[in-house]
């Protein structure tokens, strides 16, 4: 992808606005408005003839969202792994016939 | 080139897989029922507040099971953003397997991320103000 935009400098770079969207939609979302507003600095500072600039919006767009995902994901992990200790805890104290309460 | 192709192939495979593995799951794993185990959302659990995107599971399942009225109630915000997203779905599996690239054209216009932006951030405040017609937009 790099090479690609050092070969042709005028190529609008990509500005991740879908993926900040399902950031944004499948929590963690301070990250993907973040995403959608590097998003937006990608599109303006490329009309305007900001080629560098837009560049950067496009790195920091990228590097929000991509935060955003991989929280959310290591939420979900985490979260996942606390629902098996938690129901391999119920399990084991029903076998025991212990009772916490 | 081959390396660069291929490892678009494997984006597009995972993805897939992904996706299908999602729409399965809360097809058959159903997010509205009051006693699911998927995850909620955190700022939800830290604030007691919505996020933009509260509601989003409970709305895929709606949706799966065919509820649009229902989906569009837990959280409208993703539901009106399914066209594009699914625009966005057709415009990638093109550009994989096709030489030609195309660009989604209104993604790259300078209007619609910052209508966008708007959107998602009133959509966030007014989601969250406990009177009649802006609580239509909390998730129920």
């Amino acid at each position: 992808m790099e090479q690609s935009f050092q070969q042709q400098p005028l190529v609008q770079p990509k500005n991740w606005l879908v993926e900040s969207i399902l950031v944004t939609l499948f929590c963690c979302l301070p990250f993907g408005i973040a995403g959608i507003v590097f998003a937006s600095q990608v599109n303006s500072k490329f009309t305007a003839g900001d080629y560098a600039g837009a560049a950067q919006a496009s790195k920091d767009a990228g590097k929000w969202t991509k935060i955003g995902f991989w929280i959310g994901l290591g939420v979900l992990i985490i979260y996942i792994i606390a629902i098996f200790a938690f129901g391999a805890t119920a399990f084991w104290a029903a076998r025991k016939d212990i009772q916490y309460r | 080139m081959n390396v660069y192709f291929r490892s678009k192939y494997i984006h597009f495979i995972v993805i897939s897989i992904t996706v299908l593995f999602v729409a399965l799951l809360y097809f058959f794993y159903d997010a509205r029922s009051p006693n699911s185990l998927l995850p909620h959302c955190p700022f939800h659990w830290l604030t007691k507040l919505y996020c933009p995107g509260c509601g989003t599971q409970r709305a895929l399942s709606s949706l799966l099971h065919g509820h649009v009225k229902q989906a569009v109630g837990y959280n409208c915000l993703a539901v009106f953003s399914l066209p594009f997203l699914i625009y966005a779905a057709i415009i990638f599996t093109l550009n994989v397997f096709r030489k030609k690239q195309i660009k989604l054209q209104i993604f790259y216009t300078n209007w619609f991320p910052k209508v966008l932006l708007v959107v998602v951030l009133l959509f966030w405040v007014l989601r969250n103000i406990p009177s009649y017609p802006f609580n239509m937009l909390a998730p129920s």
